[in-house]
């Protein structure tokens, strides 16, 4: 197995490329992918929803030119629909079409045990990776050029899905009971997992992960990443409605609003045409950012206050 | 480079973020890609490999600002530590700043030692001595002027005032001496002590004896100016000592105190270490929960059932066409709590409730009961209040009676026999000391007939059982399995154990 040398000669470097991709970034963010292609560790990302953590395994992958293999997880999830799985029909297909063959291939053996003997000798066609049908995880080891892998929600999948994947995350390579050992062709691929956290990864899979833990974005960062997405928007209502999202951040809600919410709820300001948030707009575009009517409901009579601190601190 | 990260991982470890060796050889790796110049690079990248939680990171972080400030005030050039070190040193701050300016040269200025006069005579028992007044007056003021070269090593090495070689000798003395080894506060002084001797305390402290009692003014405003750097010095080693305890001996009182309170009886856990006792309760539960929330999902999952499928495709000439599964049948099994609440065992009965209803994500069905003369069933105050209120409540109600254990067994099975069945486990927690009263052992017996598991948990020793009024070998006979419990972790390990069986 052979390491690609680094795209990247430092962390700002890094944090750079994912700029100029429209993914703006904390420090800790561009060292995580730095360190991930340095030292050859997957990364697992955790933080709330919304906030940026698929973004950055497709960002990356585009930085590095590297096709984006994506496993989504779910209960239930297992090797067949992660690894591999036989071309089931393909081997049924060319049995019929070799049946013809087989009395060639028999002619001449006397006996049950002559005819199994001569069989063997043709060793398992039928099990080889011609029959293969290769999954996400064997996919990405099968990429010669390097790939980036995201297995996503890796929370949602079952605790033995989990170990599954210690071997691949450890050694990057596959073992396939009829085939042996399968190694990543190419340079490893760069993996990123992701989870919300709805429960507890296991230590194992801890310990062979960097963990990146992304939180909501202070308002600086904020404001930059809502300029790179929405550049069309008014600097002085981009300033509101940050400051607006932020203070909401602070209050008991079900669900406070990611920057994937900032972001909609901007384009949404801009397609109205809004200058500046007034009471008003803020009420009836309350639903872009909050997703449940108990939030919305239990913050529609702050809102003047709310817009208040807001036009302070912007 | 390589030891001080070592230190700082086992400080981490201290402060309870779990690190493996694996993770160690991570962090040096990261180090070696990253490397130590930039701090915040250096914190970022650490911040990857070894915190792997929420919490862990938040003790990461107060970990790294801890370790690292004290780093750099030992390692770094002085100047970097300028802003760091010592509040009530001026004339210290003074003269490292001249000895940069100077090129460093070895003389020790006149300037120097008056500031120090003037900032800090409280070193100077008696600094007010009229100037030019003869050996008696071991401090007399000898005015300003020059001063001589000191001859210990440790006054020279003070005269210089070279701030970061002084760190380093104060942080290899500190090695020296062991103080990562600090264990509790009243430690610290001992420390201190140990590393003035072994940075040479001694020979100065000789030397300001004989210069202060010589006539030659040089030689006694050496001795004050000294007795005033040695005072700073021995500010800066507390400062550090300080910051030693609070790094390595803290946290270890902490899990210390928890070890401790894990194995002692819960009957002499004083009430201010309760709060402390809630949270282990909760961290175990929450380990417990994790281990058996995963069994759970296992057991739901079916494999085929070859037979049954055989059997049942017979009908369609043998093909098989209807699969069977081993389908696992959730168990609807239920727990029956029976606490003992009156005077004695009521502080077990205290924990094992505030562990069974921590446990509510893998153990859903649990009803509590209490009693001390008569029972009633208390579940209804789990349900409705949070679990410290609901057990002060149930203590309210019930701990008054003297205890009567036949009673309380009629009692059960009269408000919930009817319920208990062959999926039912029955946990009771008392110290069968029934006041000589009728034992009761057939609605004993009758529970455990009934039910699929009695479990009896004693807070007794077991030589004790069957002393006095104790009739514990008599409803010994009608439980699956006895117990002393009487610490927290007898506790962890009954419950644990009540997990695998009822699921």
């Amino acid at each position: 197995m052979s390491t690609a040398p680094t795209p990247f000669g430092s962390v700002a470097e890094v944090q750079a490329g994912l700029e100029s991709a429209n993914y703006i970034c904390s420090t800790q963010i561009a060292t995580a992918v730095y360190l991930a292609l340095e030292l050859d560790k997957p990364i697992l990302v955790e933080g709330p929803p919304g906030v940026g953590k698929t973004e950055l395994a497709k960002t990356t992958a585009a930085l590095l030119n590297h096709p984006l293999i994506r496993l989504q997880c779910y209960e239930g999830l297992d090797e067949a629909k992660a690894l591999y799985e036989w071309k089931y029909a393909k081997q049924l297909l060319y049995i019929q079409v070799l049946k013809e063959q087989l009395g060639d291939v028999l002619a001449g053996a006397k006996g049950l045990q002559a005819s199994l003997e001569r069989l063997h000798e043709f060793g398992d066609v039928f099990f080889s990776e011609d029959f293969l049908e290769p999954r996400p995880l064997l996919k990405a080891l099968q990429e010669e050029a390097g790939a980036v892998l995201l297995i996503d929600e890796i929370d949602k999948a079952d605790q033995e899905f989990e170990s599954m994947l210690l071997e691949l995350l450890s050694d990057f390579q596959v073992s396939i009971p009829e085939l042996g050992t399968l190694r990543a062709k190419g340079p490893r691929p760069l993996v990123f997992l992701t989870s919300n956290n709805t429960r507890e990864v296991s230590d194992a899979l801890k310990r062979r992960c960097l963990h990146l833990y992304i939180p909501f974005p202070e308002a600086p960062l904020e404001r930059a990443i809502v300029q790179a997405r929405v550049p069309e928007i008014p600097p002085a209502l981009e300033r509101e409605l940050v400051a607006f999202i932020q203070a909401l951040r602070e209050k008991d809600l079900k669900k406070v609003p990611a920057i994937s919410e900032t972001i909609d709820w901007a384009r949404t300001l801009l397609l109205l045409n809004a200058e500046q948030l007034d009471s008003q707009l803020v009420q009836d575009t309350l639903n872009v950012i909050l997703k449940f009517q108990d939030d919305i409901e239990a913050l529609t009579p702050e809102l003047p206050s709310l817009l208040a601190t807001a036009r302070k601190s912007a | 480079m390589d030891a001080s990260l070592q230190r700082f991982i086992s400080a981490l470890r201290m402060a309870e973020v779990r690190i493996s060796p694996a993770e160690t050889l991570d962090a040096f790796r990261a180090v070696d890609r990253m490397g130590m110049e930039n701090r915040q690079q250096l914190k970022e990248s650490l911040a990857l490999v070894l915190p792997k939680t929420a919490e862990e990171k938040l003790a990461f972080d107060a970990c790294f600002d801890a370790f690292f400030r004290f780093e750099e005030f030992s390692e770094a050039p002085p100047d970097a530590s300028d802003g760091e070190s010592d509040e009530g040193a001026p004339s210290s701050e003074g003269e490292g700043s001249e000895g940069q300016g100077g090129g460093g040269d070895g003389q020790p200025q006149g300037q120097g030692s008056e500031s120090r006069k003037s900032d800090s005579p409280g070193g100077d028992p008696a600094g007010d001595g009229p100037p030019g007044d003869d050996g008696a007056d071991p401090f007399g003021d000898p005015g300003p002027g020059p001063v001589q070269d000191a001859q210990s090593a440790l006054g020279q090495q003070l005269q210089q005032g070279d701030r970061a070689a002084l760190a380093l000798a104060v942080s290899q003395a500190g090695e020296a001496v062991n103080v990562a080894g600090i264990k509790v506060f009243t430690q610290k002084g001992l420390y201190t002590r140990r590393i003035m001797d072994a940075l040479g305390q001694g020979a100065l402290q000789a030397e300001i004896g004989t210069l202060a009692t010589q006539a030659d003014a040089t030689a006694r405003r050496t001795a004050a100016q000294l007795s005033g750097l040695r005072e700073d010095l021995r500010e800066r080693v507390r400062d550090f000592v300080e910051r030693q305890f609070l790094l390595h001996a803290d946290a270890d009182g902490h899990r210390l105190r928890e070890a401790m309170l894990r194995h002692v009886k819960l009957s002499n856990v004083e009430h201010r270490n309760f709060s402390h006792l809630k949270r282990l309760v909760e961290k175990m539960a929450k380990r417990l929960i994790a281990a058996h929330s995963r069994r759970r999902k296992k057991m739901r999952r079916g494999q085929l059932h070859v037979s049954r499928t055989l059997r049942k495709n017979l009908r369609y000439d043998g093909e098989l066409i209807d699969l069977a599964w081993k389908a696992r049948k959730i168990d609807r099994s239920k727990v029956f709590a029976i606490c003992d609440v009156s005077g004695s065992v009521a502080t077990y009965a205290r924990f094992m409730l505030m562990f069974l209803y921590s446990l509510e994500a893998v153990l859903p069905r649990v009803r509590a009961f209490a009693f001390s003369s008569d029972l009633g069933e208390v579940t209804e105050n789990f349900q409705r209040m949070a679990i410290d209120d609901a057990i002060a409540t149930t203590l309210a109600d019930y701990s008054g009676g003297s205890t009567d254990y036949g009673q309380a067994f009629d009692d059960f099975l009269r408000v919930a026999g009817s319920a208990v069945n062959s999926q039912s486990t029955v946990i009771i927690l008392g110290d069968a000391r029934n006041n000589y009263g009728n034992p009761n052992t057939k609605a004993l017996r009758e529970i455990y007939d009934k039910a699929q598991r009695v479990i009896w948990l004693n807070p007794e020793p077991e030589r004790s059982w069957g002393s006095g009024d104790s009739e514990m070998p008599r409803y010994r006979a009608s439980c699956h399995q006895v117990n002393v419990c009487n610490a927290l972790n007898h506790l962890e390990r009954v419950i644990s154990d009540l997990l695998v069986a009822v699921r």
